[in-house]
C-alpha cells in the first residue's frame, strides 16, 4: 500500500490541485472557492456585513468599515488570516458554519504572501462572467509541449490538451494499455457487458491497421451500448416504476420513457432533438411517437399520491404537493441540461449564481398546466400524426368555445351563475359521492352472516325495498363494492329479530349477480314491520378476504316516499371509517349514480330555458355547433387506437377525486406566484414563463400570445436552452459522457456549474469538445469516438510512485483511472458470465420481487423472488424500480436512488456488499449456472476452470491460480469455485 | 471546497493514495480525521454527552392527546362541538365535537407527570423523561411528515439521521453496521426504506435493516439456502481462497487501496456473520430481563387483531435487541412501531377510533421502552444513551364524529431520556386543547430537536455537511437551534 505522504496528498485534494506549494496558488482555482463558500454569504453581493465583501476583488482589497482585510505580501499582519484562524469565538470567522480547514488558511497564507493576486480586480460584478456561463468558443488546440520520449504519444486532439497539462505539472503520461485490457475497458464502457473469450482472441491477434477502431465501431453499433447510456442518462433525470411517497404505487406505465432513452442513444439522434423531445417533444415534434414518450422525462421523479388524490389543490396540504411537483420538475429540467441548481432559489435569491426568486418560479410556470399522468401514444406514424392533428384541433375550437362560452356567461349574469353552480353541485355529488356507505368489518371466510338493519319509527306497510350498491376502486373492484352474494331481507317488531320476523326476500340459495351500482328493487306486497334487516350470508370477496357493504337502504311506501331516508341505522359491526363508511351513510341519500338522473337534467333544462331569453339565437348556434364539433373530433380522437400509454407529464383531466388536474379547466396553467421563503401561505406577485437571465442574447422571459396553449411555454424553454448562444448544455453533456468514460468529469460536479460546483480541471478542453459537439451535428456516438480513440483514454491504469507523488487523485490524467463496476454492470456481467443473460430488448419491466397486500401499499418482498427465474436474467436497465424497497443487492452495490437526481454514482466498499456479493440467491444462482456452463464445455477440471476465468476475468489463470481453484473445486464443488472468481477484485474492477 | 478526505473519497471515486482503510470501509466518522482544533475531544466540536441513540418512532401518527399531553379540558368540554376560533383545515373531515382522551390520566413519579393508561408502564422511568409538547409539522400528508421526521426533509432525497450520526461518528464497532433499523413486524412504514435512507451520504451509512429472530437477521448474512451450494466449509476456505487471489491481484497494482479495503471487507464480513447473530440471540438473557420486557409470556401464537400481548412481544424484543446491539458497538438503533396504512389498521393512524388501536400499541411500546430505560440504566449506559421518541404528526382535539381522531401537524409531542437530558422536564406547553403549541411564535421544530441530538453527540449541527448539487446539506436543512431546557448541562449550549 502506498502512502507517499500522509498529509500533503490530502492537502491536494482538498484544494483539487496536485501540489498546493505556495508558488502555484492560483486565485480562481484555490483562493476564490474558499471565499465563495466561507465568507460571501456574509461578505458578498447580496450582504456586506462590516461594509466589506469577498465576492469583488476592488472591494475585498479595499477592505471594511474597520479598516482592511487583507494586506498583500503580509498574511501575518492580515486581520482575515486572523480571523479566519482565531480560537477566540467571539473573533472567529465565519461565527457560524464549517471553519476553515488548517489546509485552507494554509492557501490564504500563501496567497497574500505572494502579494494577493487577484486577476481583474476591478472588474465590476457582472453575474455572468463565470466559466461556464460565458459564451462557447472553440478555443486553439495546444501545439504540444511534449515531455521528452512522448512525441508520438498524442493521438488526437484531445491528447494535447491533456498532455499541456501533464507536462505544466511535470507529468508523464502512461503508455498504452494491453490489447486484452483495453478491449474489456471498451467493451465494459461502451456496452456494460464483458468480451466474451472469442471476442478477446480475435482482437488480441489482430495486427491489421485499424483493429482498435473496427472494435470501436463494433460496440458503438451494438444494441447494447443504448442499453448501457440509458442507464447513467436514467440515474440523471430520476427515473422510476413506482410513486414513492406513502403507498408507493407502481407506474406500470412508465417503461416507454425508459426504451425511448434506449431507442433515441442507440439512433444518435441530436443531442438537441433529444433535449427538444423530452420537454416538448409532443409541440416540436408533433406526430411522432418519441414526441409523447420522451415526455416521461417531466414525469420521471416521485409523486406524492395522497398529497394529490386525498388533498385538494384548495388545502394548503394540497398546495405544498403541488409546488414540490412542479420544484421537482423545473430542478430536473435545470439539473439534466444545464447542471445549474435552480432550486436553490426556492426560498431566495440563489446565494451564488445570478438566479433570481422569480426566475425559479418562471421556470415552475413552464410547467405549471402539467401533472403526471398516462397518457396515450402511437408508434404507427400515420396514427401519431392523426392524432396529434386531432389534438391541435380540439385545442383550437376549444378556445373558440371558451370565447363564446365566456360571452354567453355574461350574458346570463348572476342568474346563470347560480344555476351553473347548482349543476356542478348535483352532477358532481352525483359521480360518487365521498360518503360511501356502510361497510362491516373483514372477514377471512366467506360464509359468515352479516347484518345491518334499519328502524323505520313505526310499523309501516312497504311497497319495495330499493339497494343502492356501492363504487370503490380499493383492488380495482369499482361498482358494486361489497355488493352481498347471498342475502336475505327481513321485517319485524322486533329489533333484535327473535320474533314477529318477516322474510320479504330470500336469495341464500343461489349466488345473485352483482348489480354494479344500478339500483335492485324488490317488491314488499305490502308487508309491515318497524325495523328491516339485510342479512349477508355470503360476503363479497375482496383481495385475500371478505365484506358486506352497501351504498343506500331505500324503504318505499305506499305513496312513493322513502320512509328509511335518515333513519338510525344498526349493524352486527362496521369498520367505521368516516366520511367514507360508517352506518349513517346508509340511509344519507347519497350512493353512486343516484340523483343525477333527475336533478341535473331539470336544471339543464331550466338552463336552456335562461339562454333561450338571454342569449340571441346566433351565438347559441354557432356554440352548437362547435359542441357538434368537438364530439365528432373527441370521436375521432376514440377511433385512433393507442400503441399504449406512457406515464409522462401532461394535461390530466381527473374527475371524482382530489386530483383534478388542469384538464377540466381547458389545460390552463395553473397560476403561479413568487413564495416568500417557499411559503405557500405567502404567496407574492404572478409571474409568467421564463427563465433566468443567462444567456445575453435570449429573453428571460418568454414572449407568448394572450391565451398560448400550455405547450408553448414548454417549447420555448425547450428552444431556449438548445439555442447554440446557449453554452450551458453542450458543456454540460460532453462533461457527463467524459465522466462516465474516466469515471470523473472535467468538471467534477455534473449536476453544477455554478459557483458552488467544482472548477474544471481542463477547462479548455472542456470548451473545445462542447463547441466541436454542438457545431459537428451534436452526435453522442461521435463524442465516444473521439474519447475512445485518444491516448489518454488507452493509457494503462498502472500507478506509478513518482506520479502518485504529485497527483494522487489522477486529476491531470498521467494514468487511466481503473474502475469498479456499477450494480448493474456486476448484475449483467454475471449473468453474461454465466451465460444466463436474456438478451430480450424493450416493453414492460421484468420484477425480482413478489408483491404483497397490492391494494393499500404494496409490499415489494425482493426475498420472494427465485433469483434463478429466467424471466428475471434481463438486463438490469430493464428491472422494475422501486422507490420506496429498492432492490437490497443493488442497493448496496451503490446503485442510483431513483428519488434522487445522480450525477455520480457513489462508490463504497463494506462488509455488507461483501456479504452480498458472496451469499446472495442471485449470486449463488449464477455461479451454480456458470458452473453447469464450463462443465457442458469442458470435461477436464483444469479445462473448467480455465474457461471459467476466462469467461469472468478476461484471461487464463496462472498456474498457481488454476491449481488453487481446482483444488477447491474439487473439495467444494465447481459452483463454489465460480463463486469465488465471481467474487475476485479482477472481476469487479476494470484496469 | 472539499471539507473532508470522506467527502473527498466519496466524491472522487478515481485514485484514492493516502485514504486510510477505515475510512474506505466507513468505520471512521468525518471527524476522525480533522486536526484542526478538533484532537481534545476526539475530532468532535465539543465533549459529547452521549455516545449512541435510539429513536423510537410511532408510525402513522400517534395522539399525544391520548398518551402524553394530558388536556382536561377536553374533558370538561367532551361532546360539545368543537370550536377551535380560527379557520382550520384538516386532512379529512376532523372537526367533530370536542373528544376527552380515551384512556383515563393519571399522575406517576415524582413529578407528577399526567400519564393516560395506555403508557402506564412508562410511569416508572417518568422521572427520566424530557417532554416536548410544541412540536409542528409542515404538512399532514404522512409520507411527508414521515420523512420530515426521519430526514429533516419533507421530500424523499436526503439522508436519514442515523445515517448522518453514522457519517459524522463512524463506527464503534468492527462486526456490526454502524446504524441498524429494527422495522415493525408487519412490515415497513411510510416511504419504505427512504426513512434510513444514506441518500448522497456513502451507502454503508444506510440503515442496515435488521429482523431479529428471523433465520437470515440482516440481508445476505449467509448464504442464500434455495440455491444450495454452499457448506460452511467451503465457505471459510473460499473466502480464504478469494483473499489469496485477491492479494496477488493487489500486488501488481499498487496505490490503490480500494483493493486492499475490499480484500478487508471479506474478513470483516466473515465476522459480522458470527457477531451478529450472537448479538441477536436473545436466549442467554435471564429470567429478570425477560420478565423486565414482558417476553416471559411463553407464547409464540398471537390472536388474528391487533393485541396487547402480541404489541408487547414484538416491540420489547426489537428494545432488548437494540440494548443488546449497543452493549456490542452499533451507534443508531431505529426501532419502528406500525406498518404503513390499510385496513384493518396495522398502525397509529385512527382516523376511526383510537382506543381500539393505539390502546394495544401503546401498551405494547410502554412496556418495551420502559424497560429499555429501566435496563439500560441498571448497565449504567443510559448516562451516554440517548431516547428519541417521536411520531410523524399529533391527532387533532376534535372527533371525525365517532371515536377516531384526524391529523394534527400543528401540534404534537416528543420525549427524549438519558445521554445528557434533564430529567423530568416538561418543555413548550401546547395550549388548552392541544391543537397548537401555546406560544404559536416559539414552536419546537424537528430542526431543534435533530440540532439538541446532535449536540449532545458532541456535534455542531451547522457544521456537519456535505456538498450535494451545489448545496451545502445538513441534517437541520438551515434551521434548527439546540434546546438548552432540555440539556443536563445548559451551559453545554
Amino acid at each position: 500500500m502506498a502512502h507517499p505522504l500522509p498529509l500533503s496528498p490530502l492537502l491536494a485534494m482538498l484544494a483539487f490541485l496536485p501540489s498546493a506549494a505556495a508558488a502555484d496558488v492560483d486565485f480562481e482555482r484555490d483562493v476564490r472557492p474558499i471565499l465563495t463558500q466561507h465568507c460571501a454569504a456574509c461578505h458578498g453581493r447580496d450582504e456586506q456585513h462590516s461594509g466589506l465583501r469577498f465576492d469583488r476583488g476592488a472591494d475585498a482589497l479595499r477592505g471594511g468599515d474597520s479598516g482592511t482585510a487583507i494586506i498583500p505580501g503580509d498574511a501575518a499582519g492580515s486581520p482575515l488570516i486572523e480571523r479566519v484562524s482565531a480560537d477566540d469565538p467571539d473573533l472567529a470567522m465565519p461565527p457560524k458554519g464549517e471553519r476553515l480547514t488548517a489546509e485552507q488558511v494554509a492557501t490564504l497564507r500563501s496567497w497574500i504572501d505572494a502579494g494577493a493576486d487577484w486577476p481583474n480586480a476591478d472588474a465590476g460584478d457582472d453575474p455572468l462572467d463565470w466559466w461556464s456561463l460565458r459564451p462557447l468558443n472553440a478555443p486553439e488546440v495546444p501545439a504540444a509541449p511534449v515531455p521528452p520520449g512522448f512525441e508520438a504519444w498524442a493521438r488526437t486532439p484531445i491528447d494535447r490538451f491533456i498532455l499541456a497539462q501533464l507536462a505544466a505539472h511535470d507529468l508523464a503520461p502512461s503508455p498504452e494499455a494491453d490489447r486484452r485490457t483495453l478491449i474489456r475497458r471498451l467493451s465494459f464502457d461502451l456496452t456494460g457487458l464483458p468480451p466474451t473469450p472469442d471476442d478477446i482472441a480475435a482482437f488480441v491477434s489482430d495486427e491489421s491497421p485499424g483493429a482498435y477502431e473496427r472494435l470501436v465501431d463494433r460496440l458503438l453499433a451494438s444494441e447494447a451500448y443504448g442499453e448501457r447510456w440509458a442507464r447513467h442518462w436514467l440515474d440523471v433525470v430520476h427515473y422510476g416504476d413506482t410513486h414513492g411517497y406513502d403507498k408507493d404505487q407502481p407506474r406500470p406505465n412508465a417503461w416507454p420513457y425508459r426504451d425511448y432513452v434506449i431507442r433515441s442513444l442507440n439512433a444518435d439522434k441530436p443531442y438537441s432533438r433529444f433535449i427538444e423531445e423530452q420537454l416538448a417533444g409532443d409541440v416540436l415534434h408533433p406526430g411522432t411517437r418519441d414526441g409523447v414518450t420522451a415526455l416521461g422525462f417531466i414525469a420521471a421523479g416521485p409523486w406524492d399520491l395522497i398529497g394529490h388524490a386525498e388533498v385538494p389543490e384548495t388545502k394548503t396540504d394540497g398546495m405544498i404537493a403541488r409546488h414540490l411537483d412542479r420544484d421537482d420538475m423545473a430542478t430536473n429540467a435545470f439539473g439534466t441540461f444545464l447542471s445549474l441548481t435552480i432550486q436553490c432559489a426556492q426560498c431566495h435569491r440563489h446565494k451564488f449564481d445570478p438566479i433570481e426568486q422569480e426566475d425559479y418560479y418562471r421556470v415552475q410556470a413552464v410547467f405549471a398546466a402539467l401533472d403526471r399522468a398516462d397518457r396515450p401514444f402511437h408508434s404507427d406514424e400515420t396514427d401519431a400524426r392523426r392524432y396529434a392533428d386531432l389534438l391541435a384541433e380540439k385545442g383550437r375550437v376549444q378556445s373558440q368555445r371558451d370565447k363564446l362560452d365566456r360571452e354567453i356567461r355574461d350574458a346570463g349574469g348572476d342568474a346563470l351563475a347560480a344555476l351553473d353552480e347548482r349543476i356542478a353541485n348535483a352532477e358532481g355529488g352525483a359521480a360518487t359521492p365521498p360518503e360511501h356507505g356502510y361497510h362491516s368489518g373483514i372477514e377471512t371466510a366467506q360464509d359468515v352472516a352479516k347484518w345491518v338493519q334499519i328502524d323505520l319509527g313505526a310499523r309501516i306497510p312497504l311497497h319495495s325495498i330499493v339497494l343502492w350498491a356501492c363504487h370503490d376502486d380499493f383492488n380495482g373492484i369499482g361498482a358494486g363494492f361489497g355488493f352481498p352474494v347471498r342475502f336475505r331481507i327481513e321485517l319485524a317488531d322486533d329489533p333484535a329479530f327473535e320474533s314477529t320476523v318477516t322474510t320479504l326476500i330470500d336469495r341464500t340459495a343461489n349466488d345473485v349477480p352483482n348489480p354494479g351500482t344500478a339500483p335492485h328493487t324488490f317488491a314488499a306486497r305490502a308487508q309491515a314491520g318497524r325495523y328491516v334487516r339485510i342479512t349477508a350470508t355470503k360476503l363479497a370477496p375482496r383481495q385475500n378476504d371478505f365484506i358486506f357493504a352497501l351504498a343506500e337502504f331505500e324503504a318505499i311506501d305506499a305513496e312513493g316516499r322513502n320512509v328509511a331516508a335518515g333513519a338510525p341505522v344498526q349493524a352486527a359491526d362496521s369498520i367505521e371509517a368516516p366520511i367514507r363508511w360508517r352506518t349513517t351513510n346508509l340511509t344519507d341519500g347519497l350512493a353512486p349514480g343516484k340523483a343525477i338522473a333527475v336533478d341535473a337534467a331539470a336544471l339543464r333544462a331550466e338552463r336552456e330555458a335562461l339562454l333561450e331569453r338571454v342569449v340571441p339565437d346566433q351565438q347559441r348556434q354557432a356554440l352548437a355547433a362547435l359542441r357538434n364539433e368537438l364530439a365528432q373530433i373527441e370521436s375521432g380522437l376514440a377511433e385512433v387506437q393507442p400503441s399504449g400509454t406512457v406515464y409522462a407529464g401532461t394535461i390530466h383531466h381527473g374527475g371524482g377525486s382530489a386530483f383534478r388536474g388542469t384538464g377540466p379547466d381547458g389545460g390552463r396553467p395553473r397560476s403561479i406566484r413568487v413564495l416568500d421563503r417557499g411559503d405557500v401561505k405567502s404567496p407574492g406577485e404572478e409571474v409568467g414563463p421564463g427563465v433566468p437571465a443567462l444567456v445575453r442574447e435570449l429573453a428571460a422571459e418568454f414572449e407568448l400570445p394572450e391565451g398560448h396553449a400550455e405547450g408553448e411555454r414548454r417549447a420555448a424553454l425547450a428552444r431556449w436552452i438548445t439555442d447554440p448562444r446557449n453554452p450551458l448544455p453542450w458543456r454540460s453533456i460532453v462533461n457527463r459522457v467524459w465522466q462516465y468514460h474516466f469515471g470523473r468529469g472535467i468538471v467534477a460536479t455534473p449536476n453544477d456549474f455554478g459557483r458552488m460546483g467544482q472548477l474544471p480541471s481542463h477547462p479548455e478542453l472542456l470548451d473545445w469538445l462542447a463547441a466541436d459537439f454542438r457545431d459537428s451535428g451534436q452526435s453522442l456516438k461521435r463524442l465516444h469516438w473521439m474519447i475512445v480513440l485518444s491516448a489518454t483514454y488507452r493509457q494503462a491504469s498502472t500507478g506509478r510512485a513518482d506520479a502518485e507523488l504529485v497527483d494522487a487523485d489522477n486529476v491531470w490524467l498521467w494514468r487511466m483511472n481503473r474502475r469498479k463496476l456499477e450494480a448493474e454492470a456486476v448484475r449483467d456481467a454475471a449473468l453474461a458470465v454465466a451465460g444466463a443473460l436474456d438478451p430480450k430488448m424493450y416493453g414492460p419491466a421484468f420484477q425480482d420481487f413478489v408483491v404483497e397486500r397490492p391494494e393499500h401499499s404494496p409490499h415489494y418482498q425482493y426475498h420472494l423472488h427465485d433469483p434463478d427465474a429466467p424471466d428475471s436474467h434481463r438486463r438490469s436497465v430493464y428491472r422494475f424500480l422501486v422507490r420506496s424497497k429498492p432492490q437490497p443487492f443493488m442497493t448496496v452495490l451503490d446503485c442510483a436512488d431513483p428519488s434522487m437526481q445522480v450525477d455520480r454514482r457513489s462508490e463504497t466498499l463494506s462488509p455488507l456488499q461483501a456479504l452480498s456479493m458472496f451469499n446472495n440467491g442471485f449470486m449463488l444462482a449464477m455461479s451454480r449456472r456458470m458452473a453447469d456452463r464450463v462443465s457442458e464445455n469442458q470435461a477436464q477440471p483444469e479445462d473448467r476452470i480455465d474457461l471459467a476465468f476466462r469467461l469472468a476475468i478476461g484471461r487464463s489463470p496462472s498456474p498457481d491460480e488454476r491449481a488453487a481453484l481446482v483444488e477447491y473445486a474439487d473439495q467444494h464443488g465447481l459452483a463454489n469455485a465460480c463463486r469465488v472468481i465471481l467474487n475476485l477484485n479482477e472481476f469487479l474492477f476494470i484496469d | 471546497m472539499i471539507s473532508s478526505r470522506r467527502d473527498f473519497l466519496w466524491q472522487a471515486g478515481g485514485g484514492l493514495g493516502g485514504i486510510a482503510l477505515a475510512a474506505l470501509l466507513g468505520q471512521d466518522g468525518v471527524f476522525a480525521d480533522q486536526s484542526p482544533g478538533g484532537q481534545i475531544h476526539g475530532g468532535l466540536h465539543h465533549a459529547p454527552r452521549a455516545r449512541r441513540v435510539i429513536q423510537l418512532f410511532m408510525a402513522g401518527a400517534a395522539s399525544h392527546i391520548d398518551l402524553f399531553d394530558y388536556k382536561p379540558e377536553l374533558v370538561r368540554r367532551h361532546g360539545q362541538p368543537s370550536d377551535f376560533g380560527e379557520s382550520v383545515e384538516t386532512f379529512q373531515d376532523g372537526l367533530g365535537p370536542w373528544l376527552k382522551p380515551v384512556f383515563e390520566f393519571r399522575p406517576y413519579g415524582e413529578t407528577g407527570k399526567m400519564l393516560s393508561d395506555a403508557v402506564a408502564p412508562l410511569g416508572d422511568v417518568v422521572d427520566r423523561l424530557a417532554f416536548v409538547h410544541n412540536v409542528v409539522g409542515k404538512t399532514g400528508v404522512h409520507s411527508q411528515g414521515t420523512l420530515l421526521q426521519t430526514t429533516g426533509f419533507n421530500r424523499p432525497g436526503f439522508p436519514g439521521i442515523g445515517a448522518w450520526v453514522s457519517y459524522g461518528l463512524g463506527s464503534l464497532s468492527d462486526n456490526l453496521p454502524t446504524f441498524v433499523v429494527l422495522p415493525d413486524h408487519r412490515g415497513l412504514a411510510s416511504n419504505g426504506t427512504k426513512n434510513w435512507d444514506s441518500a448522497f451520504l456513502p451507502a454503508q451509512h444506510q440503515g442496515t435493516v435488521i429482523f431479529p429472530g428471523s433465520k437470515t437477521p440482516i440481508a445476505d448474512l449467509f448464504p442464500d439456502e434455495r440455491i444450495p451450494i454452499a457448506s460452511p466449509a467451503g465457505d471459510a476456505a473460499g473466502i480464504e481462497l478469494l483473499s489469496r487471489l485477491n492479494r496477488g491481484h493487489a500486488d501488481t497494482r499498487p496505490g490503490d487501496d480500494r483493493l486492499d479495503a475490499r480484500i478487508r471487507s471479506y474478513e470483516l464480513a466473515a465476522r459480522m456473520q458470527l457477531a451478529a447473530p450472537e448479538a441477536l440471540d436473545l436466549s442467554g438473557e435471564s429470567l429478570e430481563a425477560l420478565k423486565l420486557y414482558g417476553l416471559d409470556h411463553g407464547r409464540s401464537e398471537f390472536a388474528s387483531e391487533i393485541n396487547e400481548l402480541e404489541e408487547i412481544d414484538a416491540f420489547s424484543r426489537k428494545c432488548l435487541a437494540a440494548r443488546r446491539l449497543l452493549e456490542r458497538g452499533v451507534r443508531f438503533v431505529q426501532i419502528w412501531s406500525g406498518n404503513d396504512n390499510g385496513f384493518p389498521r396495522r398502525n397509529w393512524d385512527s382516523h376511526e377510533d383510537v382506543e381500539r388501536d393505539h390502546g394495544p400499541l401503546a401498551r405494547g411500546m410502554a412496556r418495551g421502552a420502559a424497560a429499555l430505560i429501566t435496563d439500560l440504566e441498571r448497565l449504567g449506559m443510559l448516562d451516554d444513551t440517548l431516547i428519541l421518541w417521536t411520531t410523524e404528526f399529533g391527532r387533532m382535539p376534535s372527533s371525525q364524529g365517532g371515536r377516531g381522531r384526524d391529523h394534527n401537524p400543528y401540534c404534537f409531542t416528543n420525549w427524549l431520556c438519558g445521554g445528557g437530558i434533564r430529567e423530568g422536564v416538561t418543555h413548550g406547553p401546547s395550549d388548552e386543547f392541544g391543537y397548537k403549541p401555546a406560544d404559536r411564535r416559539h414552536p419546537t421544530e424537528v430542526y431543534d430537536i435533530h440540532a439538541t441530538v446532535l449536540h449532545l453527540l458532541g456535534v455542531d449541527h451547522t457544521r456537519l455537511t456535505v456538498r450535494n448539487n451545489g448545496i451545502d446539506r445538513r441534517l437541520t436543512d438551515v434551521h434548527g437551534h439546540v434546546i438548552p431546557e432540555l440539556l443536563s448541562h445548559p451551559a453545554d449550549a
